[in-house]
């Protein structure tokens, strides 16, 4: 017995369909009925033909009929869809159907325009297979399962709906599923989601399966989609059906906030520090005039105004942030509402601290160089740079621990223990800051054999010996040259003349001709009149070694003397005191993970999640526990970060004091590019995988394949051969007045 | 087809409604589109001279002219006539089917009449027989050019009935019109085939010339009838309801059969046969009546 896609057509007009195939007759009748009365008088001819031919006219009317009526019928039958379940429908292919469904709800699927978006467009289509599923009698199953749980760690994969029987009741039932769902503000893509199906659902040799892959193709998934093109093809050699559903009619234009940072620089309370606001356009047009709301704390401020950003581009703001107090502080940035709303907002936290304490090591007993560098640093009372100066002897490097510290400048220190090198190193390695001024304490051999260590040591380069910058009466050019660098930044922009006037002595030349190795990332910042080297820098571990190869205090030089000196310094600790880590964003979807100094807090701390409060989600406690790396640290994560804002990480210490943290969790900006694929770009991207596409709002019922053999086509040919039998048999049964009987010529002899 | 002949086809000739001026018109019409004169013959009274020109018969050359004048000259005379002519034209219900201008009674009405117009026009003697089951009107021959209105009156019957044994017909005709002539026989011929042959076969012993205008109507020839149709014997009581597609085939075969046994039968006894259509215009019976003519006198 077939199914019918649309049984209603079929059995709701049960006898009227009866009624419909018994036309021809009706009208053989109705004709009858009507039939012409004509007075003839060639009655002798028509009785013989009528006597002739009349066993055969009979046969071949009937014939007439009966193709007419079997044409009906195949229309109604076409119409109705039918499908055919039985042995001989499994034959051919008609057994236990497994539609399983992915669908994307990353958050470009919240595209909207007129009063639709493309996620409810796909909850359409997904209700649709749920209805066309329910209406089977024969055994039908349901997956669903969401992109964003199939990349989510936590979920693992784990579907909304794993091979649920579909029963009368089932519309309902996803109807009320998919009520609940949203889209998430994630970026998943369907690479998971596919793999996921091997993994949950095994080879499924006893059923027929069907993947709908429901998603709006956007070109930075599906440009390159070697690893998709491969998953699909290995889906079709394992006999799946997939269909591909688009549920965006057009690329539509997006602004997106891509970043939203901290510049380089000092940042403590009561310091004004900058800010980086980055917006792309995603559009095919330059946008004009973006005004962009910023929030200090939940407070507002004046907005930012980008004047112009290119198609395709990515234009940047810089905006000044002042926060008195101390603690973590809250920036948000807002863009105007547009095709997706999650890209426009981005939010920020930064903990401020009161002061950004640097240390000073001096190698004298007055630490006169030390002091030189702390005046600089912090002037006094009255001008607030944000950063607390700690002048130390070198011992202090090997009794105290160096993490807390921003930066550590060494000036004018002859020589260090061995342990004082390793403290140091290791605060270097993992991405702390060092300076080092030289002077009339340095020893030569240390530094070579320990420091620079054939450029394994902290050191950036070989030193031969002090020299004399001979004093050149004629030569105009300033003693100090400086290359493009962020310490020089302020001198690099503007021709600015204090810089000019620093008159050096006194310097530690180096090696003539030595040259950094090529892989080396030592680099030359400053030079000196006579084109020696004079500020060289270099990468160690995470960290950054800068070294100024005279002194700080005005012995061997009067850099100290000049205002340009105070300028230097301050950038200087900018820069080595960069670190990424306490403001680097987070995206949404990526486990929030703490590492806890276990000196710090008991063994296995409680570590309360607070999500943003918009999400309504309640919070997390979980037990922090040894870090698996070995390093000692405790670790605590979050692996359910679906929802942007600030997240709150609250704690205990042993001493029982109470912790606060702050992070801020962002969308991927890069799923804003919101540029689709259409249906031909995708099968030239796809070629040889065997798959359908439609667009969600062709999706109807009619062009939903139910499980079973598909009758559609062999009734279609049967229609056409019925009718092509139809017309030959009427006109040979009919009067064609081109063709004249050859006897009956009619003209006069 | 000359200009004139326009006026000559069934919706034209349809718009006179009396039988004598329809036959003037289409004798008049016919004879003014031939360029030869058909009014000068062989006769007792002379008419006039002309001069030889080339293809003049010789027979006709005045010697004694060219004995006095040293010129060719040919006689002409008036033309006379010893045509004895009888219209046998048939009248039965057969005959009143039709559905264009004309049915079959009126197109045969008309040819007779226009054929007698033009016979009692060159002073020949005509006569006329309507009949259907029996003779029902019979014209003996006459000259005067009056007479075409006794034919006229005689070929305007009501009441018709069909017609049974054309042999007894015909062997009437030949019996009221003993002496020897040209009998025109105008009917559909829908009868008994052995006695329309028999018939013809007696008038031909008799040394009567014999013309056949078989008369049918285009619904006849073609059949093109379609939908159900009941068709009823306007001679025959028999009824047939039928879809006529299915039978045109047969019909038409059967229709052939007839025609051709018709057209051997008439030419087998030296009988003219010429089959006329209702729709065709009606100077085709007198271009075939004047053709037998002039193939007769050669």
């Amino acid at each position: 017995m077939p199914s019918f896609v649309n049984p209603a057509l079929f059995w709701t007009l049960g006898l009227p369909t009866l009624g419909v195939v018994a036309i021809p007759v009706l009208i053989h009748l109705i004709n009858m009925m009507r039939h012409r009365r004509i007075e003839w008088a060639a009655m002798e001819f028509l009785l013989l033909s009528q006597k002739k031919h009349r066993t055969w006219i009979i046969f071949k009317q009937l014939l007439l009929l009966l193709l007419r009526m079997l044409a009906v019928a195949a229309v109604v039958f076409l119409v109705a869809q039918p499908r055919l379940r039985s042995q001989w429908g499994n034959l051919l292919g008609g057994v236990h159907t497994h539609h399983i469904v992915l669908l994307d709800d990353s958050y470009s699927m919240s595209d909207r325009w007129a009063d639709t978006a493309a996620f409810t467009e796909a909850r359409k289509v997904v209700e649709q297979i749920g209805i066309n599923a329910s209406r089977e009698d024969h055994p039908q199953s349901f997956s669903l399962l969401r992109f964003s749980r199939a990349a989510l760690p936590e979920s693992a994969g784990k579907p909304d709906m794993l091979k649920q029987p579909v029963g009368k009741d089932f519309s309902d039932e996803l109807e009320s599923l998919l009520g609940k769902l949203d889209v998430s503000q994630t970026a998943a893509g369907p690479m998971p989601a596919l793999q996921a199906i091997g993994e949950l659902l095994g080879d499924g040799a006893e059923e027929q399966r069907i993947v709908y892959l429901i998603s709006d193709f956007r070109a930075r998934q599906w440009n390159e989609p070697t690893e998709l093109r491969k998953e699909l093809l290995r889906l079709g050699e394992s006999g799946v059906d997939v269909r591909l559903i688009d549920c965006v009619d057009r690329t539509r234009p997006n602004l997106a906030i891509v970043s939203l940072s901290p510049a380089e620089g000092i940042r403590a309370a009561g310091v004004p520090w900058f800010m980086d606001l980055s917006v792309r356009n995603y559009g095919p047009t330059p946008v004009r005039e973006v005004a962009v709301t910023l929030g200090e704390d939940g407070h507002g401020r004046p907005s930012v105004v980008l004047a112009e950003i290119p198609p395709g581009k990515t234009a940047t703001e810089r905006f000044l942030v002042h926060f008195p107090d101390a603690g973590p502080h809250d920036v948000t940035a807002r863009l105007p509402g547009d095709a997706v709303e999650a890209d426009n907002h981005r939010c920020s936290t930064v903990d401020l601290p009161p002061d950004v304490p640097v240390l000073l090591v001096d190698g004298g007993f007055r630490a006169r160089d030390a002091r030189y560098l702390s005046f600089a640093l912090a002037p006094g009372e009255s001008v607030r740079t944000g950063v607390q100066p700690q002048i130390e002897t070198p011992r202090f490097l090997s009794l105290k621990p160096l993490a807390d510290f921003h930066a550590i400048n060494l000036a004018n220190v002859g020589r260090l223990d061995s342990s004082a090198v390793t403290a140091l190193e290791k605060y270097v390695s993992a991405g702390g800051g060092l300076a080092l001024f030289l002077g009339d304490r340095t020893e030569l051999k240390f530094y070579n054999d320990v420091l620079y260590r054939d450029g394994k040591g902290l050191f950036p380069v070989p030193l031969a010996r002090e020299e004399e910058l001979l004093v050149d009466r004629l030569e105009p050019a300033p003693d100090v040259q400086v290359e493009r660098h962020f310490i020089f930044r302020v001198f690099a922009t503007e021709q600015n003349p204090y810089l000019h006037t620093v008159i050096v002595q006194r310097y530690f030349a180096l090696p003539p001709g030595w040259q950094p190795p090529a892989d080396s990332t030592t680099r030359v910042v400053a030079r000196l009149r006579n084109g020696a080297p004079l500020v060289v820098e270099r990468e160690f571990g995470k960290g950054r070694v800068v070294a100024f190869l005279t002194g700080a205090a005005p012995v061997w030089n009067n850099w100290a003397r000049n205002p340009s000196f105070v300028v230097a310094m301050q950038d200087l600790q900018a820069y080595l005191a960069r670190r990424p880590a306490k403001t680097q964003s987070r995206t949404v979807g990526s486990p929030l993970e703490l590492n806890l100094n276990p000196a710090l807090y008991q063994s296995n701390p409680e570590v309360r999640f607070d999500y943003p409060e918009q999400s309504g989600k309640p919070s997390v406690t979980v037990n922090a526990t040894k870090s698996a790396d070995g390093n000692g640290m405790l670790t605590a994560s979050l692996l359910d970060t679906n929802v942007s804002g600030f997240y709150e990480v609250r704690l205990t210490r042993a001493d029982g004091t109470a912790e606060t943290r702050r992070y801020a969790v962002n969308v991927d900006p890069a799923e804003g590019d919101l540029t689709a694929l259409d249906g031909e770009k995708l099968a030239s991207r796809l070629e040889g995988v065997k798959y359908r596409y439609q667009q969600a709002a062709d999706f109807q019922s009619t062009a939903i394949e139910l499980a079973g053999y598909d009758l559609g086509e062999i009734l279609l040919y049967a229609l056409i051969l019925l009718l092509v039998g139809e017309q030959i048999l009427a006109w040979s049964a009919s009067y064609h007045p081109a063709k004249r009987h050859p006897l009956v010529k009619g003209n006069a002899a | 087809m000359h200009d004139s002949r326009k006026f000559l086809r069934p919706e034209a000739i349809k718009r006179i409604s009396r039988l004598g001026l329809r036959a003037r018109h289409i004798v008049e019409g016919f004879l003014s589109g031939l360029h030869r004169s058909p009014y000068f013959g062989q006769s007792i009274e002379f008419r006039q001279h002309r001069e030889y020109t080339h293809g003049d018969d010789l027979r006709y050359v005045d010697w004694k002219v060219w004995a006095k004048q040293d010129r060719y000259y040919v006689k002409q005379f008036e033309e006379d006539t010893n045509l004895r002519c009888t219209l046998l034209c048939d009248v039965s219900a057969s005959m009143r089917y039709g559905r264009g201008d004309f049915n079959k009674y009126e197109y045969a009405c008309t040819i007779a009449a226009s054929l007698a117009y033009l016979l009692l026009r060159q002073q020949d003697a005509v006569g006329c027989v309507a009949f259907d089951e029996s003779a029902r009107m019979i014209v003996p021959q006459r000259t005067k050019r009056n007479h075409l209105n006794s034919i006229i009156k005689a070929l305007e019957l009501s009441d018709p009935r069909e017609k049974t044994d054309l042999y007894q017909i015909l062997r009437n005709a030949t019996e009221s019109y003993p002496r020897r002539g040209m009998m025109i026989l105008v009917s559909d011929l829908f009868v008994e085939r052995e006695g329309l042959f028999r018939g013809l076969r007696l008038l031909r012993s008799r040394g009567h010339d014999v013309m056949v205008f078989h008369v049918l109507d285009d619904d006849e020839l073609d059949f093109p009838f379609s939908g159900p149709t009941r068709f009823e014997g306007l001679e025959l009581a028999e009824q047939l309801r039928c879809n006529p597609r299915a039978l045109r085939e047969g019909y038409l075969n059967s229709l052939g059969e007839y025609l051709e046994e018709v057209r051997r039968g008439c030419s087998r006894h030296d009988v003219d046969y010429v089959l006329l259509r209702t729709s065709q215009p009606l100077d085709a019976a007198l271009a075939a009546f004047l053709s037998n003519r002039l193939g007769t006198r050669r």
